[in-house]
């Protein structure tokens, strides 16, 4: 398989991918939200979303709310340009075979 | 592509991508009980002003509507994030409660709230912009039908009767509150109970 290669291996994780499509969607999503769409372990998320916070793809943003701690992610533009490029790189990499 | 798998891998992650943006856009929000809501405001605010003639019915009720609104709201939000639809269907309804309550606090302080057609005209024609321009955003027809009756009501204003004023106002606001805001209630209700949920 050699056009693998070119695929994003940040982005190409199943969770962080997951992570990255549910972020380009909404402006910013607490930890407990992504939890819930993505049904990962606390741990599995916290050290995948820190691998995307890492590589610069999401901006991470603590704050309480009523005394109770938040943590807020967002998908930054090097982000949403990572996931671009990974869908063009997807759809190129399976040409025909896309809409079958 | 030489390997099946990985031909089958790497349309499992397109399909994820989508599954996962559908999900993330997935308007989890519930709004139609607000409709409801105002609708009864704007009836509550209707016998105070023609009963208890107080300048301070309409100002009054429309703060107490807001206070209710965020406060429910606010609890019915969870951990929801925050779309940019979402966002941009809130402020057209926020920046109508700020004008609303100005503009009947404005009138009614100035003792200039004495035209009935002319008030009533205002409202509507308001009520009308708003759920135009949210009807187009969403492209919702329902909505959209929403606001005609409202500008219908706006321009029968200027021509009818106290009595027929009165009526066509009443039965706007049963129409595109009280029905309609029934009406979104049951169609969220629907979505929320044909939704599965997606995993990773």
């Amino acid at each position: 398989m050699p056009d693998l290669p070119e695929l994003n291996p940040v982005v190409h994780g199943r969770l962080r991918l997951a992570l990255l499509s549910l972020l380009s969607c909404v402006e910013e999503a607490e930890f407990t939200w992504l939890r819930g769409k993505t049904e990962a372990t606390d741990g599995n998320l916290g050290a995948q979303l820190l691998k995307l916070e890492e590589a610069g793809y999401v901006a991470v943003k603590k704050k309480f709310v009523l005394r109770k701690p938040q943590t807020l992610y967002r998908i930054t533009k090097t982000g949403r340009q990572a996931l671009t490029e990974y869908v063009q790189a997807l759809k190129k990499l399976l040409g025909p075979a896309v809409d079958s | 592509m030489q390997d099946h798998t990985t031909e089958q891998e790497l349309k499992e992650r397109l399909s994820l991508i989508e599954r996962m943006i559908t999900e993330g856009r997935r308007n989890t929000e519930s709004w139609g009980w607000t409709f409801v809501l105002w609708g009864v405001v704007y009836y509550l605010a209707i016998a105070w002003s023609a009963w208890g003639h107080s300048v301070w019915a309409w100002p009054t009720t429309i703060l107490i509507g807001v206070i209710v609104t965020v406060v429910v709201a606010s609890l019915k939000a969870g951990n929801h994030p925050e779309t940019t639809l979402g966002r941009a269907i809130g402020a057209i309804w926020i920046a109508l409660g700020i004008s609303m309550f100005l503009l009947f606090l404005a009138l009614g302080l100035s003792g200039r709230l004495n035209d009935q057609h002319l008030f009533v005209a205002v409202i509507s024609a308001i009520l009308g912009m708003a759920n135009g321009a949210s009807a187009l955003i969403l492209r919702w027809k329902v909505q959209f039908a929403c606001a005609v009756v409202w500008w219908v009501a706006a321009v029968a204003m200027c021509f009818g009767s106290d009595t027929q004023s009165t009526i066509v106002f009443l039965v706007a606001i049963f129409l595109c509150q009280i029905v309609f805001g029934i009406y979104g209630a049951i169609a969220e209700a629907q979505e929320r109970k044909r939704r599965g949920s997606i995993h990773a």
